[in-house]
This record gives C-alpha cells, sequence and structure tokens, in this order.
C-alpha cells in the first residue's frame, strides 16, 4: 500500500518526505539521512530504559533495519515520521530488553461495524499536530510533566509511579488525566 | 454491534501507549482497542506524544561503524522474503488474543468452578498479572468472591452485569482490589470474557508491614 500523501508537496516537513522517499526509491541518501537523525536519538530513548550501550546500539539496527523493510507501511496522515519510528523503537524495546512479546492491534484487527471509524478531528495533519503538541508539553505544570516523562522514559505504569515517588495513586492519576486533557487540545481544531 | 461503553482508564491507555504497561495487562487493552475506535484514537495521540518526547531527547552520539554495519544486515534480510501475515481476520477471539492462544475456543479446555462458570486451562502470567478466559452460562451468576487483586474483564460474546453496569461486547470491567461484585450472564446467551487479575503492589517502606496487612490511612 502507497502513501496517499504526495510526496512532493513541498508543505510536508523533511522527515515525512525522506521516509515516503525510502518507501517509494529506496533512496539510500534519505535513509541516511533518517539514520543521523533518528539513531541517536533511538539510542537515547533506549539508555533512558536502562539498556546498556551496546545493547541500546543494537535496538537501534533493529529500529532502523524495520524503517528500511516497512517504509512502504507508513502513512503520514496518520502519523509523523517521529511518531511512527517511536512505536517502533517502543515495541523492539519490550521484545528485547523486556523479553516480552508486545501484544499489537494489526489493522485487519478491527472489528467491522463497531460504530464509525476515527471522527473527522483525529484525522489531523499528524506533522502539524507534532508541532502544537511539542508547545503543549512545553508549558505542562512541572508535575504533570514529570509524570508523563516517568511513563514514556522510565517503564513506570501510573502505580508504580506513585509507589516510587510516595505519590498518591490519586494524585498521579490525576496528574495524568490533567496532563491528557491539555495534550488532547493541541488535537481538537479549535481551543 | 454497537461502540463499547466501558473503557480502560486514560492512564491505563496512557501506560500502554508509552510502552510501560506489562503484557498480560497490553494483551487486554490491544484487544479492547479492537473493538473501540474511540481508544484508538486516544492511543494515537498519545502515541503522538510519544513522537515528540522521542524527537526532544538530548541525541546521544552511535558509534561511527554502526551504520555500515546496519547496512550490512539489510543486504543480508533482502535475500530472504519476509514471513507471511498471519490471517488476522474472522474468528470469535479479536486479533491481539487470538495471536496470543493460537486456537479458537472450541479446540480450548475449560474447567468448572460453580455450575455454568468456566475457566479455561489455557492462561498466561508474567510477573504479578495473570489472564485466562472466563465463560458464563445464560444467568449464571459468578459466586461472590473477595478480591486480594484487582481484576479486569473484557467481554468478546454476551453480557452480564452487576452492581456497577452492563457489559456488553468489547467493554471493560474494571474493579480495584477489594471492590465486591456480583456478575450476572445475560440472559440471552452465552457469556465469553478475558480475564485479567494482578496482585497489588507490595509496600517496601519501613511502614510495609502495616499497609501490607490491610490498614490503610
Amino acid at each position: 500500500m502507497l502513501p496517499k500523501a504526495d510526496p512532493n508537496d513541498p508543505t510536508m516537513p523533511d522527515h515525512e518526505q525522506l521516509l515516503l522517499a525510502v518507501a517509494r526509491d529506496r533512496d539510500p541518501a534519505a535513509f541516511r539521512a533518517l539514520f543521523d537523525h533518528f539513531a541517536p536519538r533511538i539510542k537515547a530513548y533506549v539508555r533512558r530504559l536502562g539498556a546498556d550501550s551496546s545493547a541500546a546500539e543494537e535496538l537501534v539496527q533493529d529500529v532502523m533495519m524495520a524503517v528500511w523493510l516497512r517504509a512502504d507501511r507508513f502513512d503520514p496522515s496518520l502519523a509523523s515520521a517521529a511518531t511512527w519510528i517511536y512505536t517502533i523503537a517502543r515495541n523492539r524495546r519490550i521484545d528485547r530488553v523486556r523479553q516480552e512479546r508486545r501484544p499489537e492491534l494489526q489493522p485487519g484487527d478491527f472489528v467491522p461495524d463497531a460504530g464509525e471509524e476515527l471522527p473527522p478531528d483525529h484525522r489531523f495533519e499528524a506533522a502539524e499536530t507534532a508541532f502544537r503538541l511539542r508547545t503543549v508539553i512545553g508549558s505542562l505544570p512541572p508535575e504533570q510533566a514529570d509524570v508523563l516523562r516517568l511513563a514514556y522514559y522510565e517503564d513506570k505504569v501510573h502505580a508504580e509511579i506513585s509507589a516510587e515517588r510516595g505519590i498518591p495513586l490519586g494524585t498521579v492519576k490525576t496528574r495524568l488525566r490533567l496532563a491528557l486533557v491539555r495534550l488532547r487540545r493541541a488535537f481538537g481544531e479549535g481551543e | 454491534m454497537t461502540v463499547p461503553a466501558h473503557h480502560p482508564a486514560p492512564e491505563r491507555l496512557l501506560d500502554y501507549a508509552a510502552g510501560s504497561l506489562h503484557e498480560v495487562q497490553a494483551l487486554l487493552v490491544a484487544s479492547h482497542l479492537a473493538y473501540c475506535p474511540a481508544c484508538r484514537a486516544q492511543v494515537a495521540e498519545m502515541e503522538a506524544c510519544g513522537g515528540v518526547l522521542l524527537e526532544d531527547l538530548p541525541p546521544e552520539p552511535v558509534s561511527d561503524a554502526l551504520f555500515g554495519a546496519l547496512m550490512t544486515r539489510l543486504g543480508e534480510a533482502a535475500a530472504s522474503p519476509p514471513p507471511a501475515p498471519a490471517p488476522s481476520s474472522g474468528g470469535l477471539f479479536p486479533g491481539p488474543l487470538r495471536r496470543a492462544i493460537g486456537a479458537e475456543p472450541e479446540a480450548l479446555d475449560w474447567v468448572r468452578v460453580v455450575p455454568g462458570v468456566h475457566l479455561s486451562t489455557w492462561a498466561i502470567g508474567a510477573g504479578t498479572a495473570s489472564a485466562c478466559l472466563l465463560r458464563m452460562a445464560p444467568r449464571a451468576r459468578v459466586p461472590a468472591h473477595r478480591h486480594t487483586d484487582s481484576e479486569m474483564l473484557l467481554v468478546m460474546t454476551g453480557g452480564f452485569s452487576d452492581e456497577f453496569g452492563a457489559y456488553r461486547v468489547g467493554d471493560v470491567a474494571s474493579y480495584d482490589t477489594g471492590t465486591p461484585h456480583h456478575a450476572v450472564a445475560d440472559a440471552d446467551g452465552e457469556c465469553l470474557c478475558l480475564l485479567v487479575q494482578d496482585r497489588p503492589l507490595v509496600f517496601t517502606g519501613p511502614l510495609g508491614w502495616l499497609l501490607n496487612r490491610g490498614f490503610r490511612f
């Protein structure tokens, strides 16, 4: 399945364009550029989650291999390049570092007739949304940003955040929910 | 069928999107997503948040040889064809659960708990959590039980009700530790659920022995 978006659209930001070029042309220069940008970030991500340097580089290889092999599944109307690569890195880390298999939803799994598909306001222009999202994350109150980073970077479910930080579970839930409400605003067209 | 009315808590969806949710609970969440467009949309938003956080991490340089090693591996991978994707549609179980079990309900063995209520011999466990299937005959009652564990149920066929609500296909019922509930299967057919249980966290602080004995401030 080829991406529906026009890869020559000049408004399309770079990383999405590079991924589409990898999918369409198997373009090695585009792949190198993606590697140069994302490999050090994937490494930083899995290092934070406890992998040592060599395990982290193994994982970087795994993730970038998947990027090359599955680039044709990238759809810029559903996710930004960074989001798509994030989900691959997250799943690979779980499989390899935690020695678990992540139960993953596949597109063919959607139960038909279970109501309408995504409401229109969720068909977001992924890269633009990422820009708004970054602003929202940057302006979160520190205690909300903290629980959010713990969830993404420290492999802690909210109950573990509570136990480890000595913050009551209800407070952790409240902070996460408040953060989520703010994040959702980045996706709605209005305020 | 209709859209699910009972969903996992938002912080549980976040744990799933962030990758911190453990395998057993993640199986229930992924299976719920197969039924629920609204939760799929929410998880997509949370994953976009993960994308932004990935972009914003201070990069850690990788070794110079890494790109070359990667290209060598890619050259080898190109020689072997990718594995055929497993068939994904059809069947009674949502895709993630079907792949975890590797069988359809008729191929499973069951143990009777009380008349009309069966648990599958298929079960998975990881850490403090475990999952199996729960089958209730029409109008069957699950006996009142004290939870020392938290519980989540995902309805896959039929429906059941308890003092907190009525649950239909795709719905998730969540019960905290110590919440008594009395589930009764709907009258119009068998009810099949995925049941996930998890032991509460063990408190390890100086007052842990006290908290673990059930004292609460």
